[in-house]
């Protein structure tokens, strides 16, 4: 994992650069060999045409120096760019021309400037390009560290609420087993139907944790397609009755049909769990109220419940996962709201929307949002030139 | 009356013991099978009234259990199997099974299906041919002869399209149609990607019959599959 030492930042920068430094790429030679060759040629042009050009190409010289060493790893061609190019303009454009002198006065200074110009934009933009790897590298690594922590939590609330619901599964049926003659036909029936509801809310889990795996695991992105919002809030609310039969749920969608890219399946889970954790927590029965609309070319999701409020501290954390196990509230507590709300905003954010749980007088509110589809819906009017009368 | 007899194929000791159980407690003869052949070999021999299949048997993929079967027969199929994604039911569906039902499923669920899937076998042997001159149910009455819908008496104006998706789902209802098969129905085989279409003028329709397209009455969709219109009541 990566740190913030400064002496061990440095280290592993001195390391990438000597790394670097004995690599030989074809690549590289190759680079050095063109931006040579282009400096080159440019100045023969100058020397034929201007009428002082020797300042004039060394000046050249250096700029080719600066890319030579900006777009090859390690000084090595950089600094044989350098004096490649000084030996070339002391040998092609300062007189005696075809020779290699450096008697002549003044020209020493602008050669070793050159050479010393050269060779500091190599070491400069080498250990630049070998910082910009080593950041690049420990965002990657900090990444990874935040998905590991995410895992964790998640593991954690799913053994958590696995383990509930198992305990009451193996003692009521154990007890059934071993007292089944003293027991009296109202009282088994008490313990199965214990034993249903239990195995019930580990499918329901079940089926949170499946959704999780039709998220990318790279990408954290879903497979979207435009969907019709009906159709996705009736499903949810079909098997939202089948679940919770005694509560009541009252459902309004546009008057006009509206669409949404989505992962169908997924935003019905969002939905289920949402209307599932109302029914459970609200206390009430009074109708939980689910709307559709469009705001703002967004699709928003409500589900409106007149009960119980969620504590300010709770709700702070109610999308993490880990907000049901917080030190202070026992962990045999009721079945806390589990991981099905951190789900929710895994999914919500997958799809780039937006999820909130909004506080009222007389009860909770969760609202999502998705963007809304759009485009030339006419063309489903395609042969309504025959209309029934 | 003789019983209704059904042909349970699934491998699982425990979710075979209480289906045969169930399915005995209410009136039907019931004979398990463990695997894909023996399955097969008892449906050409015994002529079950009804398959109930797992798809994932220990010999073979439940599918071409399916395929094997609709070369010769149409007898009624419904798969029960612990597959959940989207694709798998269409497959099944596709195959030429009649309904799906995912582990893991209530027991009147399963009994309800089976009774759907039974009505319909008596419906085209009763009478032979196409026997769908009208469709009810709840206030919905659709006369095929006459192309004319109407709700609680009234008299609901569809599209061609909205019309052609409309019947085709109620001479069908109780089951499920995939969204490719009433492409194939509405368009042709060519016809290419026309869901985002299917799925608007579905919309539009359930605004037209339904009294809240938020929750439908008449016309259920099956998230990713396909959709399934309300079970005629003209046929009891």
């Amino acid at each position: 994992m990566g740190n913030n030492d400064p002496r061990r930042r440095r280290s592993e920068i001195s390391a990438a650069v000597k790394a670097k430094l004995r690599s030989f790429s074809h690549k590289d030679f190759l680079i050095t060999l063109g931006v040579y060759a282009a400096a080159t040629l440019i100045a023969f042009f100058f020397n034929r045409t201007a009428s002082d050009p020797t300042l004039n190409i060394a000046m050249l010289y250096t700029i080719g120096a600066f890319v030579a060493a900006r777009y090859t790893d390690g000084y090595f061609y950089g600094i044989l760019y350098a004096i490649v190019a000084v030996l070339s303009v002391n040998y092609f454009f300062t007189y005696p021309y075809g020779n290699l002198d450096f008697s002549l006065q003044g020209y020493q200074v602008t050669f070793l400037g050159m050479l010393i110009i050269s060779i500091i934009t190599s070491i400069s933009s080498t250990v630049l390009k070998a910082q910009q790897d080593l950041l690049a590298r420990q965002d990657k690594e900090l990444l990874e560290a935040e998905k590991e922590k995410t895992r964790a939590n998640l593991l954690r609330a799913v053994s958590h609420d696995i383990r509930t619901p198992l305990t009451g599964i193996i003692g009521n049926s154990e007890s059934i087993i071993e007292n089944t003659s003293a027991m009296d036909e109202e009282e088994k029936l008490r313990l199965v139907t214990n034993i249903n509801r239990d195995a019930r809310w580990l499918l329901s889990m079940v089926e949170n944790l499946l959704s999780v795996t039709r998220i990318d695991e790279k990408s954290s992105k879903v497979d979207k397609t435009p969907e019709i919002v009906d159709e996705v809030v009736s499903a949810a609310v079909s098997h939202f009755r089948k679940n919770f039969p005694e509560n009541g749920i009252t459902v309004k969608v546009p008057e006009e049909p509206v669409m949404a890219e989505m992962d169908p399946l997924l935003i019905q889970q969002v939905l289920i769990n949402i209307l599932n954790n109302a029914a459970a927590h609200s206390g009430t029965r009074d109708p939980i109220e689910l709307q559709v609309r469009v705001e703002d070319g967004n699709v928003l999701f409500s589900v409106r419940d007149r009960g119980k409020r969620i504590p300010p501290d709770r709700l702070e954390h109610i999308f993490d996962g880990g907000s049901f196990a917080t030190e202070d509230e026992s962990p045999d507590s009721k079945r806390g709201m589990g991981i099905g709300l951190s789900i929710c905003k895994t999914i919500i954010d997958a799809h780039d929307g937006g999820i909130k749980a909004v506080d009222h007088e007389d009860g909770m509110e969760f609202v999502f949002t998705l963007p809304e589809y759009m485009e030339e819906i006419d063309d489903a009017e395609g042969d309504d030139s025959f209309d029934r009368g | 009356m003789q019983k209704v007899t059904i042909l349970l194929i699934e491998d699982e000791k425990s979710i075979s013991d209480f289906i045969v159980r169930t399915l005995e407690l209410n009136g039907y003869s019931v004979t398990a099978e463990r695997t894909g052949r023996d399955g097969l070999a008892r449906i050409t021999s015994a002529l079950p009234d009804l398959v109930l299949l797992d798809l994932g048997l220990p010999d073979m993929d439940g599918n071409d259990v399916i395929r094997e079967t609709r070369k010769w027969s149409a007898m009624p199929i419904i798969v029960i199997s612990a597959r959940t994604l989207e694709k798998e039911k269409v497959e099944a569906l596709d195959a030429g099974a009649d309904d799906y039902v995912t582990k893991p499923f209530g027991t009147s669920e399963l009994l309800a299906r089976i009774r759907t899937s039974l009505r319909h076998v008596n419906s085209v042997t009763s009478e032979g041919g196409d026997i769908h001159k009208t469709y009810s149910s709840r206030g919905l009455l659709i006369d095929f002869e006459k192309r004319l819908v109407t709700l609680d008496g009234q008299p609901i104006h569809l599209t061609r399209m909205e019309y052609n998706i409309v019947s085709i789902l109620a001479k069908n209802s109780g089951k499920v149609i995939t969204y490719d098969s009433l492409i194939n129905a509405l368009w042709g085989p060519y016809a290419g990607d026309n869901n985002r279409i299917l799925r608007v003028n579905m919309a539009n329709i359930r605004r037209k019959i339904e009294k809240n397209p938020g929750e439908p009455e008449y016309i259920f969709t099956e998230l990713g599959v396909g959709y399934r219109m309300r079970e005629d009541e003209g046929d009891r």
